[in-house]
């Protein structure tokens, strides 16, 4: 009987238009009403510090080679005790899409992503971020780990007085 | 039929990986494999040291004929028959292991390792199959040395493969570095710290398959896949040795040797590798400039054919002299004449003193294409004979093809007083000393080649080389020396020195030529079109700005007269550091880069020709010397005789 399926049809879709009538709206009333993002969720991005307070970046460049739209750009350098870091860094937050790959290649976890999505800006240049705007004093999502603990090239502390390090060996020793 | 025989014996028939090789008698069987195209992973082996057998990561498993079971390729001959396979489950297993063992001790330092990017080590690591690290344990740690300003050293990355002390020791003769230690503690050093004394130290940054020796000039500035590069030669001597400059944001950073077998094979000299990085120099000239105020190219162009005609109308002609040098690149080199032209001047000059004038056109007459000696010639001579020449200073890379032909028994003769034997020394070899050519006995042996520095050799001696039998290798001032002497040669170029103090010269053209300031002066009109901050540049009423060999394609003339075309790394400007106080990049945006309105010589040249009525051909390489307009950059080069030039050939 296709008019009794018609019907049907129809009180069935009126049923749901009813039911959605009466529910608590979903939507948010932004921007004076603000949701919580997740930790996970991928916004603004910052550079981080170890827990002992040093720049975890060490200006190696796999960031800007794994982003897909070319929005990194750093220039390393050496600084006293031998420590590499970035002498000038730069994200162009116009460009960037928020794939979080650079946070993804970083090997000493300090390039991170934040749920910080707020990032408009009136003028394009205010959207190009400079070290200073980039760099924080914490951690991040990882407060502990520490890249030149376990580099294994005596930078921070002594040859041989790292993780996984056996003290240097001695050239001139003849015992097997 | 007896020719198949023939080619039967020596080039015995192979199978590698189910592909039919025919592979020359004594070479490798990864060699073999390497020449279709299958690369099997190694580290010790290198084409120009050989095998070691140190690494054992080139295994693969031999299925059928000789030899059977799992064998290390590098160290295995070819053999009629052979069935070879690289992806053999064994062979595979064998490889990844090995490769994990060699990692046991690697540091954890990529991001802060030079090498990172361009290291042999990360990629066969990854092609060999050990992508995770399993080994948590302790590694083994050594103590670094100071190398000298010019290399860092990292020992903790070494993998023992030898190839640094191979190349140190046995092919560039050195003697203060070496292998120490034992077992586990295997250490690749100098007896205590100090800069290293070979003159081919920095090939180590090059040979290491890993990150133990790093450029220290270039520490910390960039990554492989951000450079830019270009095929090039370098300008340090008339050796010609083919090198990639390295540059990242405008800015030369490093040199690194490039292959060609006909020149330098894989290797540079220190000097050239590690010389002053002149097209970063802040000093540089970048703008045209007339008395010292900046100007466009129209208004110095203008001034200085208009003062140096005044000049010719007031002194009469050859009052004005056009300087070339023997760093123009060819293609302005081949211009001067026709600016000498339109100036009423005779012959550009080239050479300082009346002496090098003579025997720089006594070398390219001799250089015809069966006297002239190349490096092959130079590594395969039965006998040696340096005549008055320091290579360190003149060209340094004969120097180790002299020790390769030393090895083989060559014996060296050091002749005359301006061929120390320090040199030699250098490199490991025992030379004799000789006070004249004459005491030679190069007739008795087979292949004798004379190697003879222009800057101290007698003209009359040069001019007489070839009666010796011998092949001849001269060396020039500069890396288009012989370009320049063939071109002097041919117009009658007389000697800069002699002109510019005779006082006849009361207008001077230098173009990319280095004058000692104290000829300059006196002179009324001095005009200087230089990249370089010279004392002609600073002593010139007019300046305009060329660009460096970084900065333009060209063509360098090598000592044994190979033409060779060199391509553009940088784009000219201002390098990127320091045009902003905060330290980054500017935050405006321009068109051109700051600085960048360079100029290559033969373009100025060409320009000037034009504006003073002269007809300038289209491209700089033009007329006889058409066919070096399309050298290959990455190719051989080409040979031009002294007397065999291009369109008799
Ligand atoms: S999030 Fe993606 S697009 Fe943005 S900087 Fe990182 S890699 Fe580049
Ligand atoms: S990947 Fe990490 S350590 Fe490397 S440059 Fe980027 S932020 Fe710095
Ligand atoms: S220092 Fe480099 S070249 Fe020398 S043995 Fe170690 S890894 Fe090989
Ligand atoms: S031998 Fe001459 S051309 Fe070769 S690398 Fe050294 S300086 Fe440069």
């Amino acid at each position: 009987m296709r008019v009794v399926d018609d019907i049907t049809a129809i009180l069935t879709g009126l049923w749901t238009t009813l039911k959605h009538i009466l529910r608590r709206p979903v939507t948010v009333q932004y921007p004076e009403e603000k949701r919580t993002p997740s930790p996970r969720y991928r916004a603004r991005i910052i550079l981080t510090r170890d827990p002992d307070g040093g720049e975890r970046c060490v200006a190696c460049y796999l960031c800007s080679a794994a982003c897909p739209v070319d929005c990194i750009s750093m220039q390393a350098e050496e600084v006293e005790g031998g420590r590499r870091r970035a002498a000038w860094f730069r994200i162009n937050f116009s460009r960037c899409i928020f794939c979080g790959l650079c946070a993804e290649a970083c090997p000493t976890t300090a390039i991170q992503m934040t749920p910080d999505y707020e990032i408009c800006k009136r003028d394009v240049m205010d959207l190009v971020f400079e070290k200073e705007d980039l760099l924080v004093a914490h951690g991040g999502k990882d407060a502990r780990y520490n890249f030149y603990r376990h580099a294994g090239i005596g930078v921070t502390q002594p040859r041989g007085e790292g993780a996984e390090e056996r003290p240097p060996v001695d050239v001139r020793g003849l015992l097997p | 039929m007896r020719e198949c025989i023939f080619i039967k014996v020596l080039m015995p028939k192979l199978i590698i990986d189910k592909r039919e090789v025919d592979a020359p008698e004594g070479v490798s069987v990864l060699e073999a494999a390497q020449s279709v195209g299958i690369v099997i992973p190694h580290f010790c082996w290198h084409p120009a040291l050989g095998k070691a057998g140190a690494c054992r990561v080139c295994a693969v498993k031999m299925l059928d004929g000789p030899v059977k079971g799992i064998q290390m390729s590098c160290m295995l001959p070819v053999q009629e028959g052979m069935v070879v396979s690289t992806t053999d489950p064994d062979a595979v297993a064998m490889r990844r292991q090995v490769i994990e063992w060699l990692m046991i001790n690697h540091p954890h330092d990529c991001p802060v390792c030079d090498e990172g990017g361009e290291c042999q080590l990360q990629d066969f690591t990854i092609a060999g199959g050990h992508g995770i690290r399993r080994f948590d344990g302790p590694k083994r740690t050594h103590v670094n040395q100071y190398l000298g300003p010019n290399i860092e050293h990292e020992m903790n990355r070494c993998i023992q493969c030898y190839r640094c002390v191979r190349f140190y020791q046995e092919h560039a003769g050195g003697s203060d570095f070496g292998v120490m230690g034992s077992a586990g503690r295997v250490y690749f050093g100098r007896f205590e710290h100090g800069p290293l004394e070979s003159p081919f130290s920095g090939n180590l940054v090059d040979i290491c398959p890993t990150g133990v020796f790093t450029d220290r000039t270039a520490r910390f500035r960039a990554r492989y896949w951000d450079y830019d590069m270009a095929p090039s030669v370098c300008p340090g001597c008339s050796v010609g040795c083919n090198i990639t400059p390295v540059a990242r944001y405008r800015e030369l950073l490093k040199i690194v040797a490039r292959r060609n077998d006909r020149v330098n094979g894989w290797f540079i000299c220190d000097r050239g590798r590690f010389a002053p990085k002149e097209a970063n120099d802040p000093l540089r000239p970048r703008t045209p400039l007339v008395d010292g105020r900046e100007a466009s190219w129209e208004e110095a162009e203008d001034a200085l054919l208009r003062r140096l005609n005044e000049i010719v109308e007031l002194y009469g002609e050859g009052s004005v002299l056009v300087v070339g040098s023997s760093r123009l690149p060819f293609e302005g080199a081949s211009l001067l004449p026709l600016l000498s032209g339109v100036l009423s001047s005779g012959a550009p000059g080239w050479f300082a003193t009346r002496r090098e004038t003579r025997a720089a056109h006594a070398a390219v007459s001799l250089m015809t294409r069966e006297n002239g000696a190349s490096m092959a010639d130079v590594m395969n001579a039965g006998c040696i004979a340096i005549y008055e020449s320091d290579l360190r200073e003149e060209g340094p890379m004969l120097l180790l093809a002299v020790r390769q032909a030393w090895r083989r028994g060559a014996p060296v003769l050091l002749v005359g007083e301006h061929s120390p034997l320090e040199q030699t020394r250098a490199v490991g070899i025992e030379a004799v000393q000789l006070h004249y050519m004459e005491e030679a006995p190069l007739a008795i042996f087979d292949r004798p080649v004379v190697i003879a520095g222009t800057k101290h050799g007698d003209p009359e001696v040069m001019a007489m080389l070839d009666r010796t039998g011998a092949r001849i290798a001269a060396l020039f001032p500069g890396p288009n020396g012989f370009g320049a002497a063939l071109l002097s040669a041919e117009q009658g170029g007389g000697p800069v020195g002699a002109a510019l103090a005779s006082g006849r010269v009361k207008g001077l053209v230098a173009v990319e030529a280095d004058i000692p300031a104290e000829l300059l002066e006196g002179i009324p009109v001095v005009a200087a079109l230089d990249w370089r901050a010279t004392s002609a540049v600073q002593a010139a009423a007019i300046v305009l700005p060329t660009t460096a060999p970084v900065e333009s394609d060209g063509t360098y003339v090598n000592f044994e007269g190979r033409a060779q075309k060199f391509c553009r790394v940088i784009r000219p400007g201002l390098p990127v550091k320091g045009l902003d106080p905060a330290g980054h990049p500017p935050r405006v945006h321009e068109a051109a880069p700051p600085g960048g309105d360079l100029r290559p010589a033969w373009r100025v040249i060409s320009d000037l020709v034009r504006l003073a009525g002269g007809t300038p051909p289209e491209e700089p390489l033009s007329g006889r010397w058409a066919r070096l307009a399309g050298l290959d950059p990455e190719g051989e080069g080409m040979v031009l005789g002294g007397r065999v030039l291009p369109n008799d050939a």
